[in-house]
């Protein structure tokens, strides 16, 4: 288990590499000049030059390139927004809180909600459990998770006055972020443990199982939902990735100063090194949690534990 | 029914029917089914797939699947009492404890994600009240009466060869060292040479503990090996039910003298293999009269017409045809 | 010889049980019909709505139901109900095209790695791998940076964003395929990759791709309809959905059918994706039906 999780972890490496070179040349491509964007349009010629020989963009791609990955590696320096000079890996940090808080807690709902939906229509499938539960949940796969937003404000801010509407002080301004933002998830979640728990039931081990005299309620629980849970984590990773998207639009809506309406904010002024820095640390947080996704995975099946121990 | 008959009688099924709900209609699975089994004994169940051999094992231990599986009448009394008509509670105490299964495809009926250990030891701690160390105790003295070295415990069922995991399922069923026990092709889904292993280590295990049980199989081998007594199912019905010796020797119904024309080597006087023509009726649409009379050389108009009732040849040896009214 | 007539047959009676399958499930159809409706609704267009989508009539702003407005006007007095029905042509196409943009890029990608297999293989995988290790939607955020606020940026950012799914699900079933015997008999009379993806990968992959494809025309809407919400798709004048709901959100307090008509529309659109891909699953597996 402990090569393993070494194994995937030293995975990361790559990836995040690869990422940077990724997002490094995308937004090497991207047009503009970012002395323009800098100094305004109404500086001279001369000033334009000497911003764009301060900034190292005259050099070819390749040094510049090799020089931002040296500055991200080696100094942990994600360089200056346009905008403001601030430090963005500092910007970043500042605001990483709200997001972490945000897409922790949506995942975090959408499981505790999908999983006993999914085992509580696949243990009463057709009935009107199931049935509800199911159409319930192709509603809400379907629905734009920020229109839901919307209607949530709607119905608790400006009709009821229950909850803020806006910002992050209290847990009370996560509520209708957290539920918009994981009521996409919590379906999909529902939907494959749903039907992967319909697979599990019928397989000869859960016969065994009760054939031991188990309680069925432990036959369900202990080694049917165990099962099913194998192809539920794929999903769980896939709706994580869904989630963070999801979290960055809900930023937006409910002003939340989280990293993604950062990085919006910083695209609609072109402020690039911003907009490099917060895709970067967005994905490093991505793979981490993928990290544990995948640990998940393995301890739930030995089968794959065992294709790493080798 | 004097006392001693009742005193070292296990088992006693009486007109069990059991009925598959489809969309498609009725599927009439079992119709009708009368078994006894003796303490000690071994009884065999003989028969084609899609018989209904495997769906009276799972009546008596009473976990077919509802839906689509309905049990729509007749009586299971094992020690005299009726576990069709237990509560849940009470048949808990019974699965795992004074009956056990063992299943036909060792590839499929463990758990894969559980150490087989861990799986043999579930079993125990439903029925006993072990310490944790006693049950974990037991479970790999089980292990070693089926030839597994302890230190396995802890291992997957992936790591297990079919031979090995169709061990491990047997230890499972004879941890708490059940009454009866209901093998279901044990060894179809073994190669040939672990297959006669691991029948001989039931034999074995069946003496050491005294169990009595009942085989299914359609290997008239396996019936010759170790069943006391047969019964032939044809249909969801027992169409010749007698001694092991009885059978073998004077077959009764057409269909079980088919089934050994069938058995190359069984009988040493037919040269030649001989497959019973037609295909089983259809469970969802049963011929009326005697179920094999389309399948049957000796089929005679009353065959069509009327079902054949038990008539019996000597005190055990009975069979539903009307070739033996005449 | 008869190997190569017998799938084009197989397939005919198949395509006649899947749709058998199809009809008797009501919800796919209901989904089926309504996505016919939505077709149609795009292509007529231009020709049923009863105003133009950006006309605008100062003298009836934000009017709320009436006989000339049947869903009211908008803050420029535009007519909502024209506007929602255009939208389904602009929504409709977006998922279309970064459907067809993904599942190009995928296929061809997933096929290099499938037929020439060991090194290229490996490395295009490591590359999907990577690839999928960035949020689907913070890609597409960072293409559609790079190409700008746009229609066609929004599609081709979605698009690219979306191809490792369809490349991952090609390369498995080539893996599959190229365990057949006839895939082998069609190497030996020199079939080259090309004939073989056509003849033998693709309708072998057909059924799970079919309804990868339609359920991602759903999503691919979702995600189309977020992107605009955030500034980055469609930009005013045009209807889209999702910019829709983005302008009448500052008014929804006062003027909440802003928000909802827009919002009932995309869910409507993707519901009934959903609905035909979950029952053309279950018709093309029958297995996975539970």
């Amino acid at each position: 288990m402990g090569k393993y999780i070494l194994k995937r972890f030293l995975w990361i490496i790559p990836v995040i590499l690869c990422v940077s070179v990724f997002v490094f040349t995308l937004m090497y491509f991207t047009p503009g000049d970012p002395a323009q964007i800098i100094l305004g349009t109404n500086a001279t010629e001369e000033m334009y030059e000497a911003k764009r020989e301060e900034l190292g963009l005259n050099d070819p791609y390749i040094v510049q390139l090799s020089n931002f990955l040296k500055n991200v590696f080696l100094r942990g320096d994600l360089g200056t927004s346009y905008k403001t000079q601030q430090d963005v890996l500092e910007q970043v940090m500042i605001r990483m809180p709200y997001t972490m808080k945000l897409a922790f807690g949506s995942v975090i709902l959408s499981i505790l909600v999908g999983i006993p939906l999914g085992v509580i229509a696949a243990t009463n499938q057709y009935s009107w459990k199931d049935n509800l539960s199911m159409f319930a949940a192709l509603f809400s796969v379907s629905m734009p998770s920020f229109w839901f937003a919307l209607l949530l404000v709607m119905l608790f801010s400006l009709n009821l006055r229950w909850l803020p509407s806006t910002g992050a002080d209290t847990i009370l301004h996560y509520i209708m972020p957290c539920v918009s933002v994981a009521v996409g998830g919590a379906a999909g979640i529902a939907r494959q443990t749903r039907s992967s728990m319909l697979e599990v039931i019928r397989q000869d081990y859960i016969t065994t199982a009760r054939a031991k005299g188990m309680k069925e309620r432990a036959v369900i629980y202990k080694v049917a939902l165990k099962n099913a849970l194998i192809p539920v984590v794929t999903v769980i990773g896939m709706q994580i990735a869904g989630m963070f998207g999801g979290s960055l639009v809900s930023e937006v809506i409910f002003s939340i100063p989280g990293v993604g309406s950062y990085i919006l904010n910083a695209i609609t002024t072109r402020d690039y090194p911003t907009v490099r820095g917060g895709v970067l640390i967005i994905s490093i947080c991505f793979c981490l949690i993928m990290l544990l996704v995948d640990i998940a995975y393995a301890m739930i099946d030995p089968r794959i534990r065992a294709q790493y121990e080798k | 029914m004097n006392a001693k008959d009742n005193g070292d009688m296990l088992l006693r099924v009486e007109g069990l029917v059991v009925k598959y709900m489809t969309d498609a209609g009725a599927i009439h699975a079992v119709n009708g089914v009368n078994l006894c089994l003796r303490k000690g004994e071994t009884l065999g169940l003989v028969g084609e797939t899609g018989a209904g051999k495997t769906t009276i094992a799972k009546a008596i231990m009473r976990i077919l699947p509802d839906p689509p599986a309905k049990i729509c009448g007749g009586n299971i009394y094992l020690n005299g009492e009726d576990v069709l008509r237990v509560g849940e509670h009470r048949m808990r105490q019974i699965r795992g404890n004074s009956v056990a299964m063992i299943f036909q495809d060792p590839m499929t009926s463990l758990n894969p994600i559980e150490p087989v250990g861990r799986q043999i030891s579930e079993a125990i701690r439903e029925h006993a009240s072990f310490s944790r160390r006693e049950v974990e105790e037991h479970a790999k003295k089980m292990l070693e009466k089926v030839g597994i070295p302890r230190e396995r415990y802890g291992e997957y069922p992936h790591q297990f060869s079919g031979g090995m995991k169709q061990r491990v399922v047997i230890a499972m069923a004879l941890a708490c060292n059940p009454e009866l026990l209901l093998a279901d092709e044990p060894t179809t889904a073994l190669d040939v040479t672990i297959q006669a292993q691991v029948l001989e280590m039931m034999k074995g295990l069946k003496e050491e503990f005294g169990t009595s049980m009942i085989m299914i199989t359609h290997d008239l081998g396996i019936v010759a090996e170790t069943c006391d007594n047969v019964a032939v199912i044809y249909a969801g019905e027992v169409i010749e039910y007698g001694s092991a010796q009885e059978i073998f020797d004077s077959p009764a119904h057409p269909y079980t003298i088919g089934l050994f024309g069938s058995l190359p080597g069984a009988n040493k006087n037919a040269r030649r293999l001989k497959p019973i023509d037609g295909l089983m009726p259809d469970p969802a649409n049963l011929p009326t009269g005697c179920k094999f009379h389309d399948r049957c050389p000796h089929a005679t108009r009353q065959c069509m017409k009327e079902e054949p009732t038990a008539i019996h040849l000597t005190d055990t040896h009975y069979t539903k045809c009307f070739l033996h009214w005449r | 010889m008869s190997s190569q007539q017998n799938p084009a047959k197989k397939r005919k009676s198949r395509f006649a049980v899947v749709f058998h399958q199809l009809k008797k499930n009501k919800l796919a159809m209901g989904g089926l019909v309504v996505i016919i409706l939505l077709v149609a609704l795009a292509i007529l267009a231009p020709y049923i709505i009863p105003y133009d989508y950006d006309m605008q009539d100062y003298s009836c702003i934000l009017s709320g139901s009436t006989k000339e407005h049947w869903l009211g006007t908008d803050d420029l007095g535009r007519d909502i109900l024209s506007r929602l029905l255009y939208g389904t042509r602009i929504s409709l196409s977006m998922g279309v095209l970064i459907v067809c943009i993904g599942a190009s890029i995928g296929i061809l990608l997933g096929s290099i790695a499938g037929f020439y297999g060991g090194r290229v293989d490996n490395v295009i995988m490591r590359f999907l791998d990577i690839y999928q290790s960035v949020p689907n939607i913070l890609l597409a955020i960072a293409f559609a940076a790079v190409l700008g606020p746009g229609l066609t940026s929004a599609v081709t950012a979605l698009g690219i964003a979306s191809f490792a799914g369809y490349a991952r699900l090609i390369r498995a079933s080539i893996l599959q395929v190229r365990g057949l015997e006839y895939v082998d008999a069609a190497r030996v009379i020199n079939a080259s990759n090309i004939n073989i993806l056509f003849k033998h990968v693709l309708p072998n992959a057909f059924s799970p791709l079919i309804v990868y494809i339609t359920m991602y025309i759903g999503s691919s809407i979702l995600a189309a309809a977020s992107l605009s919400f955030i500034g980055l798709g469609a930009q005013a004048p045009l209807p889209e959905w999702g910019a829709m709901l983005s302008s009448g959100r500052s008014m929804m307090r006062d003027y909440p059918t802003l928000v909802l008509y827009p919002g009932i529309m995309i869910m409507i659109t993707v519901l009934a994706f959903n609905l035909f891909g979950d029952g053309l699953r279950d018709a093309l597996d029958p297995r996975l039906k539970n």
